[in-house]
């Protein structure tokens, strides 16, 4: 599944723990939770563990223990990530997408919206 | 978080125990009977800045010197060890120095006076936190430098009416939405210097120190009718380096992008919560007479109304705007823990700096009025430092600071005088903006910017990158043409 389809289909993610599940894969760019920004993807990073599945990525925040707990109502996971297939140096092809906690291990994607204010 | 906010509680709740064990410093005998019952709450609490307890031992500065240093150097070495555990450390080093005051000293007084000082602190910063977070501008124009420069100029001259922390919330997220394809660390630090501090230099509700003056019987517009020249010299040059910046930055928008040049307001309820602080900081028994003081509570009716503010303005605020704005209490919990740390770990170092001000109130010159006010309240609290060396000018002049508004009103009318409370007044306000704990507000502004992802400077590049080459050489200029001697 692409990203655009899992953001027109409304596909959740899940948090548990220090894991976010996101269903489609992409290239990362940035991905910003609370005051980190985390730009560093190799597999050396201590910030972060990016893992493909088959469908899916699995991402491990390392600093972290329970994202829940982390984020509050109105707070979000931000990330810019590009579809596997497009050209990562166009910068329209840059998605921003923001994943917000729900009161189940369910996290909702969203594009974000103009008004979601989002430094690339 | 849990076991530590209880831990606060805790720490609060000791005070209030304590707070029945207060006693009137001997110091206070001097005041007529009638000075004591007209004495409001808070006149209270600003005068036991002169209570002269028993010395602390020069050693109990240790715990704020290491929270300073902590602050300065933890983000940079072990930034995640300090994240989860800052708000235990700051507690712990305040209790220290509680307990040295409380079972050493006997010194209640001192410490009811911080508390007091501290719910007051963050009732303010919390109500237009709040409040503000509630409120979504969005400015469809294309960010210029001259548009950003008039931008911060409106942030400094309207932080004179709601209030640095106030215009700092309302507006840094409309700064960075304006500049979001051209957005720098400059623009976060400028909006700190401008906004954040120097702009409020006008009115007594622009910085807290100012306010202190106005209890103390400074008039109201004295303040802008010493500093007004002043301030637009330092704004002044502030922006025009600003604004070279700007021009360099070569980074934005494609040339296609349409603008309408609109201003969008959402949220606009929340003016009305802002009004309500802000002619509720006024709600104070030395200002208004009919305002009943609560003491020995450590909060008064301003307070409670502030905290009042913060749970209604939560509660009604439009859902869309908190989270197009993804309020969360991250950034004002951050300051309201450091905060509480840095409010007690200082009692000690503000007796000292008291102590050293008074016995040598004679060798003061405007110069050292200027630069000892600056540069000590570019690490601590500026309130309690301009309320200190205030009382050192006084003094020079036969006045006392808890005399009352008429002895302020006398020690005025001496020209010297004059220049000496606008050298405090200038260096209180102007020098928060030296580091990130000079001001609240710096650290709130830092924190939005952090989690829009905005990379900002570390407490030390800050200080090195831009507060001593740009904001020194500034600050250099006021001195030479209006301080010197």
């Amino acid at each position: 599944m692409t990203i655009q389809q899992c953001i027109d289909e409304k596909k959740s993610g899940f948090l548990y723990g220090n894991r976010l599940i996101l269903p489609f894969k992409g290239r990362f760019l940035k991905v910003i939770v609370e005051k980190d920004i985390i730009t560093d993807f190799s597999p050396s990073s201590k910030g972060i563990n990016i893992v493909e599945e088959d469908y899916y990525t699995s991402l491990y925040f390392l600093e972290y223990n329970t994202l829940r707990e982390t984020l509050s109502e109105y707070e979000n996971i931000k990330i810019i990530v590009v579809e596997k297939d497009d050209n990562i140096f166009d910068v329209t092809k840059h998605k921003k997408l923001a994943v917000y906690k729900t009161d189940t291990h369910e996290a909702t994607i969203e594009e974000t919206e103009h008004d979601i204010l989002f430094i690339e | 978080m849990r076991r530590s906010t209880l831990f606060l509680v805790a720490f609060f709740s000791l005070f209030i125990l304590l707070n029945s064990d207060t006693r009137p410093d001997s110091t206070d005998t001097s005041k007529s009977v009638t000075q004591e019952k007209v004495l409001s709450h808070s006149d209270k609490t600003t005068t036991e800045t002169e209570h002269h307890g028993a010395a602390p031992s020069p050693y109990m500065v240790i715990p704020f010197l290491l929270l300073l240093l902590l602050i300065a150097i933890a983000p940079l070495f072990f930034q995640h060890f300090w994240e989860h555990n800052y708000h235990r450390i700051a507690i712990f080093l305040g209790l220290i120095v509680t307990t040295y005051y409380a079972t050493v000293l006997n010194d209640f007084v001192s410490l009811k006076h911080t508390l007091v000082e501290y719910l007051s602190f963050i009732a303010l910063l919390s109500s237009l936190f709040v409040a503000s977070g509630g409120i979504l501008i969005k400015v469809d124009k294309k960010a210029t430098p001259i548009v950003n420069t008039l931008f911060l100029l409106f942030g400094a001259v309207i932080s004179n009416v709601i209030g640095t922390t106030g215009a700092s919330m309302l507006l840094i997220r409309p700064f960075m939405r304006m500049n979001k394809d051209r957005i720098k660390s400059y623009h976060i630090i400028f909006f700190i210097f401008v906004v954040s501090n120097a702009g409020g230099a006008l009115t007594p509700i622009g910085d807290p120190p100012l306010f202190l003056g106005f209890l103390k019987g400074v008039p109201f517009f004295w303040v802008v009718e010493q500093v007004w020249l002043i301030w637009i010299i330092a704004i002044a040059l502030i922006l025009a380096i600003f604004f070279m910046l700007d021009m360099n930055n070569k980074a934005g928008a494609k040339e296609d992008q349409q603008y309408s040049g609109k201003i969008e307001f959402k949220g606009l309820k929340n003016l009305g919560y802002l009004a309500i602080i802000i002619v509720s900081v006024f709600l104070d028994p030395a200002v208004m007479s009919w305002v009943p003081s609560l003491d020995p509570l450590p909060v008064g009716i301003r307070e409670i109304i502030m905290f009042g503010v913060v749970f209604a303005a939560y509660k009604t605020a439009d859902k869309n705007v908190l989270k197009a704005n993804e309020f969360d209490f991250g950034p004002i919990k951050e300051v309201a823990y450091l905060f509480v740390g840095i409010f007690f770990t200082m009692i000690p170092a503000l007796r000292v700096i008291a102590d050293l001000a008074k016995e040598n109130s004679d060798v003061f010159t405007s110069s050292l009025f200027y630069w000892a006010t600056g540069a000590l309240s570019s690490f601590l609290d500026n309130a309690p430092t301009y309320l200190n060396f205030m009382s050192a000018a006084m003094g020079k002049f036969g006045f006392d600071l808890n005399g009352g508004a008429a002895q302020t009103q006398l020690f005025l009318q001496n020209p010297d005088a004059i220049q000496y409370l606008t050298a405090i007044s200038v260096g209180a306000v102007f020098f928060g903006a030296m580091t990130y704990i000079g001001n609240g507000p710096n650290f709130m502004v830092k924190s939005i910017a952090e989690s829009a992802g905005v990379r900002v400077p570390t407490f030390i590049e800050y200080i090195i990158k831009y507060s001593l080459p740009i904001l020194l050489p500034v600050y250099a200029v006021i001195w030479f043409f209006f301080f010197r001697g």
